[in-house]
């Protein structure tokens, strides 16, 4: 029970504040999504929340503010996310110090740093599920009387504690706990001998495969077999699901519906041209005739969406079961050469999913230098889902010969250009430093509901893009742009890139949505040389106008004139490029 | 014998004697278990200079090759 003679931490203010603070990593998203019914992303490696977020809480019928803050190791901020963190404690009225209970030597070093700071708090010993496991027995009465605030056991994922944690929050109150700074350390440990019990246990398979994943032979031969494993579970589930289910339920419910309102709107016209588009042989084609109704929401919906739904699947699967810090430390040194570290692979993955919040996690980085090179590399060469599922839909003969060819291209570019920028760009990269989580099989409830996440946030921001990317396509014919535009830069698209004037197209809607921009080339008829230069044209002349602006608010005006100078020239000398080795190689 | 967590052979066992190097990466390896007493169990290093991974209080914890070279350690066989 906690001590009775301690002040009681009410509610004064208006609006009452509570704080999750915790080491990275220790599953405060969880117990945030798990308190407010709010979902955010969490996700098995340290630093998923950068920024905080906040939410809304019912507190015995009454309503009060939770915020997610970042993850931090100490009070005394070591980097930006933990300079947030400690200037928000001045904010809260409450502290939820969460903590993993499978570690809680090296979390009571926050925690007795927060009792030091006299806040009023309460204890979450989150992962309390795998304390059993890893053979630790925590006395939390026992925990309870030393801190002096409330200790409540929760495992976040399962939902179990949860309540207790919130009837906790009551008896919340500043901690009683004094001591000298050098005799920090020496205070843990002597309360964790009291409290905590640890059973001698064999290594896990868990843990013996942790030792595998980093070991310097062992570790990157893994990862390759995983790279390989991702890639053929995305390339199977999203064209499965695009064969089996999209492709079939589009032609059945929906072409005979836009067939009957194209004859019902007299199969031409500005108006049916624009809702339908133009028919293929008397037919409409969802591919190619490009109506808002037609090619718009085929192309988000059957064509895009279940490339997303597998890569997001595959993602949630790798980010939850501790993996990627591991493939983190196998490429750090190679990164390193890229003026990157190990980690900033992250954002390069996800944003081969969406270079949106590819570009969001470029925040991590540390110095003005990585996130510069990082956002160019980005920006350059890391094609989108939407992106690929187009080209794979493209190229469905040659899918092997001309993904590897695109891959192949991107993947060079991206060790070329950053060893170059790494060179002539100014500042440092730091080396890492990096708290590697235990291997967790991931929770399906958890997956399943990130995966839903990132599905609903793709269709509210994809598909009102993708529309608008038709609509303008049509205009730009209508108005005969393209053909102004196909004769103006005939030199460079025809010329330097072997490819059809109308594809100057593709290249001015590829400013809104890649995926339209593919879809542009459909009807061109064009050979496999044509559709690898355009693939990866289109991938580097410019990202998205959506990672555009994030791009821009973070990197400043200076760089980011810079970035795109280096991509327009890279884009087009590469293309040229690639035009010419093709040709020459005979095809 | 003293040597530091980068030159200490993969498989062996050590104990941490002394954080030498810049404020930040030491604090950081300080809160992350890696300080004065605690024994380490060096898992790998990648090549060419590439990270460190060791394994203290049953967790992995890697760091760059300069800040493991700046964390000493007395061998305990
Ligand atoms: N077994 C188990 N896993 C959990 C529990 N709570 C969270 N996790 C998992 O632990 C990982 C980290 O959780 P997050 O919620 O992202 O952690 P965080 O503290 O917000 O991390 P940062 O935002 O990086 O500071 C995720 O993979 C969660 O699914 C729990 O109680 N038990």
């Amino acid at each position: 029970m906690p001590r009775s003679n301690s002040p009681e931490g009410e509610a004064k203010g208006a609006v009452f504040r509570v704080l999750l603070m915790g080491n990275p990593n220790v599953g405060k998203s969880a117990v945030f999504s798990r308190l407010t019914g709010a979902h955010v992303i969490a996700s098995n490696y340290p630093g998923t929340t950068v920024s905080f977020s906040e939410g809304l809480m019912e507190l015995d019928g009454q309503q009060c503010t939770l915020i997610d803050v970042p993850g931090t190791y100490t009070l005394e901020p070591l980097s930006p996310a933990e300079q947030v963190a400690v200037d928000m404690l001045e904010e809260g009225d409450v502290v939820v110090n969460v903590v993993d209970a499978t570690n809680l030597e090296r979390n009571l070093n926050l925690t007795v740093q927060l009792l030091k700071r006299k806040v009023p708090m309460v204890v979450a010993l989150n992962m309390w599920d795998e304390t059993l496991e890893h053979g630790i027995n925590i006395a939390v009465e026992g925990l309870q009387e030393r801190l002096g605030v409330p200790v409540v056991p929760t495992c976040a994922i399962s939902g179990e504690g949860m309540k207790d944690l919130q009837q906790s929050l009551k008896r919340a109150r500043p901690g009683v706990l004094t001591y000298e700074e050098d005799e920090r350390w020496h205070l843990i440990g002597d309360i964790i001998e009291q409290v905590q019990q640890v059973d001698h246990r064999h290594p896990t398979i868990g843990q013996r495969l942790s030792h595998a994943t980093v070991h310097p032979v062992i570790g990157p031969l893994l990862a390759l077999v995983m790279l390989t494993v991702s890639f053929g579970v995305v390339r199977f589930v999203g064209e499965g699901l695009i064969g089996h289910v999209a492709e079939p339920l589009c032609n059945w419910l929906w072409l005979p519906v836009m067939q009957g309102l194209s004859d019902l709107l007299g199969s031409s016209g500005f108006i049916h041209d624009l809702l339908v588009g133009q028919l293929v042989d008397g037919q409409v084609s969802f591919g190619e005739s490009f109506g808002v109704l037609t090619t718009g929401l085929y192309i988000p919906v059957a064509a895009v969406l279940p490339y997303v739904f597998a890569f997001y699947l595959v993602v949630g699967v790798l980010e939850d079961s501790g993996y990627l810090p591991r493939l983190g430390v196998l490429v750090d040194n190679v990164m390193h050469r890229l003026g990157l570290h190990g980690l900033s692979i992250v954002p390069m993955m996800l944003g081969l999913g969406c270079n949106v919040p590819g570009a969001l996690a470029l925040r991590v980085l540390e110095t003005r230098k990585e996130r510069f090179i990082g956002a160019t590399l980005l920006a350059i060469c890391v094609p989108c889902m939407a992106q690929l599922a187009m080209i794979a839909g493209l190229l469905r003969e040659h899918v092997v010969e001309g993904f590897l060819a695109v891959f192949g291209t991107l993947f060079l570019l991206w060790i070329c250009l950053g060893v170059a920028m790494n060179r002539f760009t100014r500042g440092a990269t730091p080396e890492i430093v990096l708290d590697i989580p235990p291997y967790r099989l991931p929770y399906w409830r958890a997956l399943l509901q990130k995966l839903s996440m990132r599905m609903k946030r793709f269709l509210r921001e994809a598909v009102p893009y993708v529309l608008l990317g038709v609509l303008v396509v049509n205009l730009l014919y209508t108005f005969g742009v393209i053909g102004f535009f196909g004769k103006l830069f005939t030199p460079v698209i025809t010329r330097l890139l072997g490819l059809p004037p109308e594809a100057v197209g593709a290249l001015l809607v590829g400013f809104l949505r890649k995926d339209v921009a593919v879809g542009m080339l459909a009807p061109l008829g064009l050979s496999l040389r044509q559709l690898v230069v355009a693939s990866v044209v289109l991938t580097a002349y410019f990202p998205c106008a959506a990672t555009f602006v994030i791009l821009f608010r973070d990197l400043g005006l200076r760089d980011m004139v810079k970035s795109s100078i280096i991509r327009v020239v890279v884009a087009f000398s590469v293309g040229g490029l690639l035009n010419f080795m093709m040709t020459g190689l005979g095809l | 014998m003293r040597t530091n967590l980068a030159d200490l052979p993969a498989g062996k066992t050590a104990v941490v004697v002394g954080l030498h190097g810049g404020y930040g990466a030491m604090r950081k390896l300080d809160a992350m278990g890696v300080r004065p007493g605690k024994k380490a169990l060096k898992l790998s290093s990648q090549f060419m200079g590439g990270p460190v991974t060791v394994l203290i209080d049953g967790r992995q914890v890697a760091m760059g090759r300069g800040i493991a070279r700046r964390v000493l350690v007395d061998t305990t066989d």
